[in-house]
């Protein structure tokens, strides 16, 4: 009767080999338990982010076989035991099980369902439109945006001493949002500020957070701000989208390092967690239809996201910050990526009680655009999926393939991002590896910040 | 008022030493009263070497009144007399006390050699708080956290003085954060419109310092205390299962009896259970009572096992299946009954949009988080609009708590003689043999040991033995069922170590698992120890 409580359990080896590898990292050290849960083990486990994983994990597997009983079985389970109003772990769950049904409505492989899910519109979510008084507490709220603001403007600073101009390409997600401090810091550092060139590019209308303000009034304002600080800022907007690897991006610069290459003028890259969203050798299907600046140097081993940091170092930039999020969610296979997701996204739902109280709409904010990035990850296939996470280490070796050498953050960095760190809450943490700083929640790592120059 | 004796100044621990150590030695006649300098101490004194745990004890001697705490009882009586509560100081002995100076116990730090010793025990005690111990004391306001509780309430005497305050009232506490707005704010923008009527010959120059008074000017002090958040409504707070406890027997019983080898197929009780329990449930032996009550879900998945049954037998495609359970609430006339609306909720909920984000903005569930999915609007992940909702849903139905069901469902598996959630519903068909055509039960998925395809009209299209084995792959859980069971480790949850500490979630995994005839097998698997390994992984 009792036999099968007493099978050897197997080796966890067996049942993760399976995945990639490095995505195993941040299972270690971690129990997130049902807060409030009475003691009970069995149905404590239940509750259990492990389990909670592995139900999700089972889910997956059963829509990929189509299986559709038991994925609504699962689905059905999982519904009960992860309310979008539970504890951390119930809420991310949740946002996994939503990105599972719309994934399962998505697969082709049952038209009556992609049908009934296109008849109730769809089931992506309706994305929030910040304003951008909005957006700027918004990424206030958390080192998340933070983290890397922080580190980037003190590395570009240094970088750029005794320049009479800047140009600053700021390849972020978040709208600008760096941008204020560092004309504030350029401000207060020189007598007479340098002339600063500030270029960005339109194409992430996709992609959360999504700004209720036209990229030229954007650029007016930030002038403004400028102009109060008396640093003179020529702000330009180039349409080029990362489907492309920044192609017309990288023209333009081109073109400009042509005229300006003479000049006393630094050549800034700030990519702020943008460059994940370049297709990479993953995505086997480059559309090389309006590529036409790659176009004739792909080859087959190449990607987009390798052919556009060859084509940053041949610009000769004085330097090129890249702060991105440090998780891999590259795999092909679905159940691969789930657990690395799941694994890596826990974090921001496990900051979140720290810094938003419940039901507050900054929290609504916080957990769609978490929400999305799961959605993305699970439920989406091909170009569509383009939340393309590497970690830390694959960077840095990209980077160096592309014949940059990493230079480390000064002590103003580091005690820039130490000081801003103390003004959140207790989990965060600093961490340096060789030259590159990490930032951590409760020990893992969740974000990295290197800093490049041409080698 | 009663002069708090214990306070030393918070400005600075080691500078000062005007602390309780001076204070209950009774005052010199000689008015000579010199403040021994940090680390300077008198070279006669006594050093004084305490540990860590000495050093932070809490205060022994407590005052009735007013609770504080002191070290020494001198100190306390002292104190008493504030309150003109009866004390009693010590006598001192005949003898003149020797200085004390007291080192600090880390011993990196620079106090912690005898000639930079302080001069009093409040002094170290701050001084170690603050140097090596952890900052448990944050500014509500600032974040700023403090080792020194009097420090951290001097700070927040004078936190928000501090603060920035842009043009349009919004009040910030750190630099960056304004600024940013400020870069942003149309209070900005307004200003430099007033101040752009002016023309501006050469922005570059000099002359251009009008403007950039506008807003270089330094941030304006404001006493006014940040806004506090509005409180969140309480959310319902997760299902207490306390009593599912006691179930865990019950639930190791179920396992146990489901992990029963179901190995040779038994067409006729299980054509039996299936199709008898889903229409009657008094058939059940005992426990009665939970199975009626069990009985809306369980007609429900009844109703789309049945249409997934007629599918199999029809040979239909598995889009039909699909339909029926995920997206179509008006496929068959039979999920509209009664009965089946908790799991036609489901099916409705698959197909439809989630709640938008504003939708969340309702006050997070106040009802229930319901388990058949039937309840009203927020508390489901599925949750759909109101209006489109009454179509599909019949009045809410009583909300089942997780707790509810998974003691449910370790009754009902522990009274059910096929142990089985489901099969006690009837929608495990578990291995009924091919060719019966009972319309009943779940057919499409006939399993036979031996079979090594299933034919690919049936279902889903699954080809079991194709899809076991890749899963037994993928999974990782190998030959714990014998070579000739049917194994399809749909769960394969590998969860369940030890039979007890798991036996919840593997009876109700369980008793939904497998559509398959191997709920047996998929509690076995259960046994499987990845559970383990990763649960021992990340436990640190």
């Amino acid at each position: 009767m009792m036999q099968f409580t007493e099978a050897p359990p197997q080796p966890f080896h067996q049942m993760t080999s399976f995945s990639n590898p490095t995505m195993n990292k941040n299972h270690i050290h971690r129990t997130r338990p049902w807060p409030g849960f009475p003691t009970s083990k069995s149905l404590a486990s239940f509750g259990d982010a492990n389990c909670m994983e592995q139900l999700l994990v089972h889910c997956a597997n059963a829509i990929e076989s189509n299986d559709a009983t038991l994925a609504q079985q699962i689905l059905w389970v999982l519904n009960n035991i992860a309310p979008p109003d539970g504890d951390s772990n119930q809420r991310l769950t949740c946002g996994f099980l939503r990105a599972l049904i719309a994934r399962a409505a998505n697969s082709g492989s049952c038209k009556m369902l992609a049908a009934m899910a296109n008849a109730h519109s769809n089931l992506a979510m309706d994305v929030y439109k910040f304003s951008i008084i909005e957006l700027a507490s918004f990424v206030d709220l958390t080192p998340w945006h933070r983290f890397g603001f922080t580190a980037a403007n003190a590395a570009i600073l240094d970088a750029v001493e005794g320049y009479t101009a800047i140009h600053i390409v700021d390849l972020s997600m978040t709208h600008c949002m760096q941008i204020p401090t560092l004309v504030d810091a350029i401000a207060n550092r020189h007598e007479v500020p340098p002339l600063l060139k500030l270029t960005v590019v339109t194409s992430l209308e996709d992609v959360p957070p999504i700004l209720d303000l036209s990229y030229d009034e954007l650029g007016s304002k930030l002038v403004n701000f400028a102009r109060s600080k008396n640093v003179m800022m020529e702000f330009r907007v180039i349409p080029s989208s990362y489907k492309d690897g920044f192609a017309n991006l990288i023209e333009q610069l081109r073109v400009q390092n042509y005229v300006y290459a003479e000049s006393n003028e630094a050549l800034v890259i700030n990519c702020h967690m943008m460059l994940h969203y370049i297709p990479e050798e993953t995505l086997v299907a480059i559309p090389t239809s309006n590529s036409s600046l790659y176009a004739f140097e792909f080859s087959p081993s190449s990607s987009l996201r390798t052919m556009f940091l060859k084509a940053l170092r041949s610009l000769d930039p004085t330097i090129v910050v890249v702060v991105d999020e440090d998780a891999d969610f590259t795999s092909n296979n679905l159940v691969c990526r789930l657990r690395s997701a799941f694994n890596y996204l826990w974090i921001p739902y496990d900051t979140m009680d720290s810094f938003l109280p419940r039901g507050s709409m900054q929290r609504q904010w916080y957990e769609a655009d978490i929400c999305w990035k799961i959605e993305n990850v699970i439920a989406h296939e091909g170009l569509q999926r383009v939340e393309r996470l590497e970690p830390k280490s694959r960077w840095v070796q990209r980077m160096r393939n592309a014949n940059f050498r990493g230079i480390a953050f000064g002590e103003d960095a580091v005690s820039e991002v130490k000081t801003m760190l103390d003004e959140h809450a207790a989990g965060w943490g600093l961490k340096k590896e060789e030259e590159d700083l990490v930032l951590t929640w409760k020990g893992h790592n969740v974000l990295f910040a290197t800093a490049w120059v041409p080698a | 008022m009663p002069v708090d004796l214990d306070n030393s100044s918070t400005a600075s621990g080691e500078a000062s030493v005007s602390s309780s150590g001076n204070q209950s030695q009774p005052p010199k006649p000689t008015a000579k009263k010199k403040r021994s300098l940090p680390g300077m101490p008198d070279p006669d004194a006594e050093v004084i070497a305490l540990s860590p745990k000495t050093l932070m004890a809490t205060n022994r001697f407590v005052c009735e009144i007013c609770n504080k705490g002191f070290q020494r009882d001198q100190n306390l009586q002292l104190h008493r007399r504030g309150h003109n509560l009866p004390w009693k100081l010590r006598q001192r002995s005949s003898k003149e006390v020797k200085k004390r100076v007291y080192v600090c116990p880390e011993q990196s730090c620079v106090h912690h050699d005898p000639t930079r010793a302080l001069g009093d025990l409040t002094g170290i005690k701050k001084h170690f708080c603050r140097k090596h111990g952890e900052k448990k004391w944050k500014c509500e306001k600032c974040s700023k956290k403090y080792a020194v509780q009097s420090d951290w309430k001097a700070h927040s005497k004078i936190c928000g003085t501090r603060e920035y305050k842009c043009d349009c009232g919004t009040l910030f506490s750190r630099r960056d954060s304004f600024i940013t707005h400020r870069a942003f704010c149309d209070a900005l923008a307004e200003e430099s419109a007033r101040a752009q009527t002016q023309p501006v010959a050469n922005p570059n120059s000099e002359s251009d310092t009008k403007i950039q008074a506008v807003d270089s000017s330094p941030p304006t002090p404001v006493p006014v205390p940040a806004p506090a958040p509005a409180p969140a409504p309480a959310p319902a707070p997760a299902p207490a299962p306390a009593q599912a406890q006691a179930q865990a027997q019950a639930q190791a019983q179920a396992q146990a009896q489901a992990q029963a080898p179901p190995a040779p197929p038994q067409p006729q009780s299980s054509g039996v259970i299936s199709s008898v329990l889903p229409i009657k449930s008094p058939e059940l032996p005992e426990n009665q009572t939970q199975i009626v009550e069990e009985t809306p879900v369980t007609t429900g998945l009844n109703g789309s096992c049945s249409s997934t049954t007629s599918s199999s037998s029809n040979g239909s495609t598995s889009c039909s299946v699909f339909a029926n359970l995920f997206a179509s609430s008006t496929a068959s006339a039979s999920l509209q009954t009664p009965q089946t609306h908790g799991f036609s909720d489901l099916i409705r909920a698959m197909a439809a949009r989630p709640d938008p984000p504003t939708d969340l903005a309702r006050p997070p569930s106040t009802e229930p988080i319901s388990l058949c999915l039937s309840t009203n609007h927020g508390s489901s992940i599925f949750g759909t609009a109101g209006q489109e909702r009454r179509q599909y849903a019949p009045p809410p139905q009583p909300a089942m708590s997780a707790t509810a069901l998974l003691q449910k469902a370790a009754q009902m598996g522990a009274a059910a003689t096929n142990a089985s959630l489901l099969r006690g519903f009837g929608i495990v068909s578990s291995s009924s043999s091919s060719g019966q055509q009972d319309g009943l039960h779940w057919s499409q998925r006939q399993v036979e040991p031996d079979n090594a395809s299933v034919p690919p009209g049936l279902g889903l299209g699954l080809h079991c033995d194709g899809g076991s084995g890749l899963k037994e792959l993928m999974m990782g859980t190998p030959s714990v069922f014998g070579p000739k069971q049917t194994t399809l480790d749909f769960l394969g949850l590998g969860m369940a170590a030890g039979g007890s500490t798991n036996s919840g979630l593997s009876a109700l995994i369980t008793s939904i698992g497998g559509g398959l005839d191997v709920a047996a097998a998929a509690a076995a698997s259960f046994g499987g120890g990845e559970f383990t390994g990763k649960d021992i992984g990340r436990s640190s």
